[in-house]
């Protein structure tokens, strides 16, 4: 359906093009993780284990836990003693995505719009713009209209002022560019990378930069915010619906990975 | 390592390739695989990044992703053929590499417990090593006396015989009695091969000793399982490795003692405690201890008290016995009855830094020859270019080693492998730093005093 605004017909762009492609892009996201984890169970060999229980080796339930912990920490403390630079970096990449992608409000939005228990999240909303930010802090605004759900602001409070999408965005880019940097580094030393890196690395690249090209309005009008907005989410769609194919997929495997590390090292061998 | 064309039969190379890849495929390989992000956070811990960046954990194992995404994946035969991202077989030059890296590798794990994914590129190596070996393309020298130790020949030859047998009547002199040898039933059998008897003879005796002032019901092999059994698992020849297993788990099974009880802390000890059995599908009635293990147990069993050192003192985690096998406390216990200024390694536990293992041989350069030279086996050109250009790492993973030494000024530096003991030794030798490394039985046999008969 098109509406009228003024001479620019809304549905005439990426927009609803975008939104109607969600659905279809999750189906091809399950589809895809499920030939992925079905390739597992295919190659499952069961492990032998020699000794069931072994005299020598008694670790209690509370070190067991403590090891857990020690075994997702690990990686980050060494890294950050011996590749200082790199491992702050990455950290602070991972934290600034995770804040946008699943707290920044208008995403909040779009993700219980989908999922609807996400809504307990809300309270956690963080505003799109600093001037939000310094608005809410110097003039204390709350919303006209009372809404049914916390205002963005409310658990930030004065942190909004740097806690915003405008701002991690910025540093996501200068991170992601250190990141660009890391990667030409490693192809002028001649050294390994994949054409999966790069897939998801640009994609992800482009994406931050038209969602905030889109929500900035820049160039400032309708027309381009609907295609902008639009081309934003078909890009993350597109990520998505590839993530089982690419270096993406360690947000899910990573867990895979640690536990299977923790069983293996501390829970089956029972080191002490 | 330039490898002569002629020398390499391009055929067996292909036919080596397809049989490792299409054999070994499992989940936790394929997680291996296929789970990497590329972030090389790796490199931070492997011994032989200090030497290259292109023997970082994930560059050298990228060679084995390369031809299992041509057998395993669709875009690998399609796509990933055009841009590079899957390899059906290597070109001469690629192999050549592909040897390099893999000997750049001492299978230590280190790269497991510091990857956020918990890939242990040691594994994928390892599979580049088998390849190389089915491919005649290893170390002469190393093929050499696997094949000896595969073969059961190596009882035949004087040099092994002579050292072993001069091992028992040390041992003999010692204890002051007849060692009581293949003695079945015996709550340990103390087991060493003759690679030990050749590195640290004293060290053994010393166990001994320990053995029989604890009054324990032991045991000594009157011939050696082998070499260094199963040394196959290092070289990359599984077939001689699994020959050597059986050989090996035959004796154990025929003594059949409770402990078996090895000295060296080494690929022998998760090699003879796990993969042997895992490999064979058996359940032991024995179980496989390092000696620290043992020690510790009856030491908190109050068998014996430990005369402590006054001198700061540190543990160097052996890889194989500690990240691989999973023995981090026991050697505490005792280093910490051992000396009240004992202190960590800055890096430690799973974080231990390997001392590279020989540089990326199966021992020092100086070992190998010796052992060749006796042996009268030749050194060719090749593998003696190889032995030389393991000194590199030894050197440069050295200069941390022995920074984490001096950091904590440790006067000695005590540890439970003969290979890490020599390497560790080269290095602080080349540093001029100011410590010892010893097989921290070494220290400890002359400080127990027995408190229960
Ligand atoms: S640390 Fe792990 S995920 Fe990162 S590059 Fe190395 S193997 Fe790959
Ligand atoms: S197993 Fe050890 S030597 Fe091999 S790549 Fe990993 S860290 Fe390096």
């Amino acid at each position: 359906m098109q509406l009228p605004f003024g001479d620019y017909l809304v549905g005439n762009s990426l927009y609803p093009l975008a939104l109607d492609l969600f659905t279809p892009t999750i189906f091809f996201f399950f589809f895809s993780a499920s030939y992925r984890v079905f390739r597992y169970f295919a190659v499952y060999k069961k492990p032998f284990i020699p000794y069931a229980t072994s005299v020598t080796r008694e670790t209690s339930s509370t070190e067991k836990v403590k090891k857990l912990v020690d075994t997702f920490a690990n990686s980050s403390k060494v890294g950050m003693k011996r590749k200082p630079v790199t491992t702050a970096v990455g950290l602070l990449m991972h934290l600034s995505l995770i804040v946008i992608i699943f707290l920044l409000a208008q995403h909040m939005i779009f993700w219980a719009y989908y999922i609807s228990p996400y809504k307990i999240l809300f309270p956690l909303a963080i505003p799109e713009s600093s001037v939000d930010g310094e608005l809410a802090f110097t003039l204390a605004t709350s919303p006209y209209t009372p809404t049914s759900y916390p205002f963005v602001h409310d658990i930030w409070g004065p942190l909004t002022i740097i806690l915003n999408g405008q701002y991690i965005t910025y540093i996501l880019v200068i991170l992601l560019g250190i990141y660009l940097g890391h990667k030409f580094h490693a192809l002028a030393e001649g050294l390994t990378l994949r054409s999966g890196d790069w897939w998801f690395f640009l994609l992800l690249y482009i994406d931050i930069i038209l969602g905030f090209l889109a929500t900035s309005h820049i160039p400032d009008s309708v027309a381009y915010y609907d295609n902008l907005l639009g081309a934003h989410i078909l890009v993350a769609e597109i990520l998505i619906a590839t993530l089982p194919f690419t270096r993406g997929f360690h947000m899910f495997e990573f867990y895979l990975g640690k536990i299977r590390e923790w069983y293996f090292m501390t829970y089956r061998r029972g080191e002490k | 390592m330039a490898i002569a064309e002629a020398k390499v039969d391009m055929e067996a190379l292909n036919k080596a390739i397809d049989e490792v890849f299409y054999s070994q495929l499992d989940s936790t390989l394929l997680y291996y695989f296929q789970a990497c992000v590329n972030c090389k956070a790796c490199e931070a811990a492997c011994p032989f990044t200090p030497t290259s960046l292109h023997y970082s954990p994930v560059n050298k194992a990228e060679v084995a992703r390369q031809l299992y995404r041509y057998r395993f994946t669709v875009w690998g035969r399609t796509v990933g053929r055009v841009i590079g991202g899957s390899k059906k077989y290597l070109s001469l030059e690629e192999a050549e590499t592909m040897v390099d890296y893999a000997w750049h590798c001492v299978n230590c794990g280190s790269c497991a417990f510091v990857c956020p994914m918990a890939i242990d590129s040691g594994a994928m190596i390892d599979l580049l090593k088998q390849v190389a070996f089915k491919a005649g393309m290893g170390p002469k020298v190393y093929r050499d006396i696997a094949e000896l130790e595969a073969s059961g020949k190596y009882l035949e030859i004087d040099f092994f015989k002579n050292s072993w047998n001069s091992l028992i009547s040390k041992i003999k002199d010692a204890i002051g009695k007849e060692v009581p040898l293949d003695k079945k039933g015996s709550e340990v059998l103390f087991y060493a091969s003759i690679y030990e008897a050749l590195a640290y003879p004293d060290v053994l005796v010393k166990v001994a000793k320990i053995l029989d002032m604890l009054n324990k019901d032991w045991t000594f092999m009157s011939k050696p399982l082998g070499i260094r059994p199963p040394i196959g698992l290092v070289i990359g020849d599984k077939d001689g490795a699994v020959k050597v297993m059986q050989r090996v788990y035959s004796y154990f099974t025929d003594i059949s003692p409770k402990y078996v009880m090895l000295t060296a802390g080494g690929f022998e000890y998760p090699a003879l405690r796990y993969t042997m059995h895992e490999t064979l599908k058996v359940e032991p009635k024995y179980e496989v201890v390092h000696v620290t293990e043992l020690l510790a147990k009856w030491y908190e069993n109050k068998e014996f008290e430990i005369e402590p050192l006054d001198e700061i003192i540190t543990w160097h985690d052996p890889c194989q016995l500690g990240k691989r096998g999973g023995v981090f406390e026991a050697p505490r216990i005792l280093m910490k009855a051992l000396s009240k200024k004992f202190k960590e390694l800055p890096s430690h536990g799973v974080n231990s830094f390997c001392c590279s293992g020989g540089g990326g041989g199966c021992g020092l350069p100086s070992m190998v020859n010796n052992m060749a030279k006796a042996l009268g086996i030749a050194i060719s050109d090749d593998d003696k270019k190889f032995l030389d250009k393991t000194s590199e790492p030894l050197i440069k993973a050295g200069k941390i080693k022995v920074g984490e030494i001096n950091k904590i000024k440790a006067k000695e530096v005590l540890t439970g492998c003969p290979v890490c003991i020599e390497s560790i030794n080269f290095q602080i030798d080349y540093y001029h730093a100011n410590s010892k490394v010893n097989h921290i039985v070494d220290i400890l046999a002359d400080r127990i005093k027995v408190s229960k008969k």
